[in-house]
């Protein structure tokens, strides 16, 4: 239904979009997420025919969105974000405007007036005039709009922006009904919102599809390792305690969480959810347990990461890194560990010598110093930075080599 | 072709409507009437009972007359695009079916029916002339009420020109003004000058001798109707491309 093939858009020496591709088949149902200024509005602008790529194609029905965007523009219904509508008009003649934009029949039109506002639940306002309609209000009005034509696809920028929590439900519900008769395309940058109406969601961050598919599939794939979390008095020997659980079929590893009081945490990375088997090893051991759970990473941990990062590549790969060294935290949710993680992810690639290194934080500071052949200013005391001759840049291998000789 | 007329009606009934909806146009409308009306009074006096030409400083041989031409049109058409692109009511008729040349002429056309509406009130004029037993030049009245719609057209487009070159209707609305100003005034600078190539260049875009010289007088030449038509056509496709410019900003 819709085919978008390296999109591409610059406002002045600003790339708003960067080569994006995607596809939507008829009848899908899709969320487009992104913090504020990712592209989101951009892209939904030029599929609704508004703007003009700067290079690449969009199709919408088989129509391309600049030769032929007065047929693409029969066929879609667009919510812009602002909800434009004349204020000065009554709901009724808005949609009567609409209409004739159209060019539908009288008939129709009548019949199509009343269903959508039925639909939006504004039937009993038809008269009122779209100016004195409250934020909530005229979110529904802009909808009926959009949806008067009977479009194929539908395109809402930000439906929910600027309501209350209740109107928010309710426009929820509006596009879980809508999505089963349309072409879905919905821009948001609340995540609840989407993952509650959109099977499939798009990710996009800095002009750029940094994700794409459906919320179980993002989860697996960028996500990282789930993992069960148990919290129990396990006695003076932790150690023994680890190996126990680590024998646990399906646990790869196991993360020492530390000391809660008299409870020791425990995380154990594994694919399936675990804490039967964790649970019948605390009982048979007499352990008294203070918590068992099972944790998945959240889309929402996934989005702040991508969001928070600069791309696609470190988002992934900060991942593992940032779970297997501090489960305890929400990693992802954290901005500072998700940085380090991606750009320890940069060092491994750039400095392989460096991967087994311990201080990894460290090592990517002066790493990055490696790159400018100048002199380091390293204020760090237990860098032995003072020691240094400063007149020579300070090489990450030498600190290594000298951990690894002896 | 349908469809171009169609988004063309209905956006020029949608503008119409909305010129009516707010206090503006019906200031503007009594203002004029009034003023006209007045004066009309004036003429008749001043020219010794001379109804046609009476009739004829309302259609364009008075101060007056050109004052409004040049005035109303702006007032009327600062908003139409400016405002619009601001509220982002133009995203929304952009995305619609329709042209981007139809919704510029259908604003054109809206803005252009209600100076004919001003103008008519001269046809009012004559009307009572010829109820109180002196028949007007009929052919001379209806002369004058179309070069008056035609200027005033012409006047509408480049207001909606400078519309669609601002964000800012007051903006929109003062540039057209001092444009519609120094179109007015061109004549002046024929007297001002011995040259013959600027008076001869003046006089092939004077707007109120084209005026003058043919409608007033209840003759329609198609040289002089072409020569409306050709401008307006010509600002009117400026204020196109400039609508369609804003998609690329």
């Amino acid at each position: 239904m819709i085919s978008v093939q390296s999109l591409t858009r610059v406002y002045g020496s600003h790339k708003a979009l960067d080569a994006v591709s995607f596809e939507i088949q008829k009848g899908e149902v899709v969320g487009f997420l992104g913090p504020n200024g990712a592209g989101k509005t951009t892209t939904l602008r030029i599929l609704a025919g508004y703007l003009p790529p700067s290079s690449g194609t969009a199709r919408v029905a088989g129509f391309d969105v600049v030769r032929d965007s007065i047929e693409v523009r029969k066929r879609i219904g667009y919510l812009p974000e602002a909800v434009p509508l004349y204020r000065e008009l009554r709901v009724e003649e808005m949609l009567r405007f609409h209409a004739r934009l159209h060019g539908m029949e009288r008939e129709r039109t009548r019949r199509r007036i009343g269903e959508v506002l039925e639909q939006v639940q504004l039937a009993d306002r038809s008269s009122q005039l779209v100016g004195n309609l409250s934020r909530g209000l005229r979110q529904r009005a802009g909808l009926a709009v959009a949806l008067l034509p009977e479009p194929e696809v539908l395109i809402l920028d930000e439906p929910t922006s600027g309501l209350d929590p209740i109107q928010r439900l309710e426009v929820r519900a509006l596009l879980t009904e809508l999505a089963r008769r349309h072409t879905v395309i919905v821009s948001s940058h609340i995540l609840p919102e989407i993952e509650a109406v959109c099977p499939r969601v798009i990710i996009v961050a800095k002009g750029r599809i940094a994700a794409d598919g459906t919320r179980d599939a993002l989860v697996r794939q960028l996500g990282g390792a789930s993992h069960v979390r148990l919290e129990a008095v396990v006695g003076p020997d932790v150690a023994k305690a680890k190996a126990l659980l680590a024998s646990i079929a399906g646990v790869s590893q196991v993360v020492d969480g530390g000391r809660v009081g008299i409870h020791h945490g425990f995380d154990l990375v594994c694919d399936s959810d675990l804490r039967e088997d964790a649970g019948a090893l605390a009982a048979a051991r007499g352990w008294a347990l203070r918590e068992l759970s099972w944790r998945t990473p959240s889309l929402e941990q996934i989005f702040a990461r991508i969001a928070l990062s600069d791309g696609i590549g470190e988002a992934s790969g900060g991942t593992g890194g940032s779970i297997g060294g501090a489960p305890r935290t929400d990693a992802a949710t954290s901005p500072a560990v998700a940085l380090a993680g991606a750009r320890l992810e940069f060092e491994l690639r750039a400095t392989p010598a460096t991967a087994a290194a311990p201080a990894a934080a460290p090592a990517a500071i002066s790493g990055a110093a490696q790159a400018k052949p100048k002199v380091v200013y390293n204020l760090n005391p237990f860098d032995g930075g003072a020691r240094r001759d400063l007149g020579k840049p300070k090489a990450i291998d030498g600190g290594s080599a000298e951990r690894k000789e002896p | 072709m349908l469809g171009f007329l169609r988004g063309f009606s209905a956006i020029w009934r949608r503008e119409l409507a909305g010129i009516f909806m707010g206090p503006l146009a019906w200031t503007l409308l009594v203002i004029a009437i009034a003023l006209q009306g007045l004066l009309f009074l004036v003429y008749l006096k001043t020219s010794q009972g001379d109804v046609d030409l009476a009739l004829r400083f309302g259609f364009g041989e008075s101060w007056a007359f050109w004052a409004l031409a040049a005035l109303f049109p702006p007032l009327l058409t600062m908003r139409m695009i400016s405002e619009e692109s601001r509220l982002g009511l133009l995203e929304y008729l952009l995305t619609a079916p329709v042209s981007d040349a139809s919704v510029v002429l259908g604003k054109f056309a809206a803005a252009t029916s209600f100076m004919a509406l001003v103008w008519s009130s001269g046809l009012l004029h004559a009307l009572l002339v010829q109820a109180a037993g002196v028949a007007p030049d009929w052919g001379a009245v209806w002369g004058g009420w179309i070069g008056a719609v035609l200027v005033s057209g012409l006047f509408c487009a480049t207001g909606l020109l400078c519309s669609a070159l601002t964000n800012t209707p007051v903006v929109a609305a003062f540039g057209a003004i001092v444009l519609h100003i120094v179109i007015v005034i061109l004549p002046l600078l024929s007297s001002l000058t011995e040259a013959r190539w600027i008076q001869e260049a003046i006089a092939r875009v004077d707007v109120l001798d084209h005026h003058k010289a043919t409608f007033l007088v209840g003759v329609l030449d198609s040289a002089y109707l072409g020569f409306f038509v050709v401008w307006t056509a010509l600002f009117l496709y400026a204020a196109t491309r400039s609508l369609e410019a804003r998609r690329w900003r």
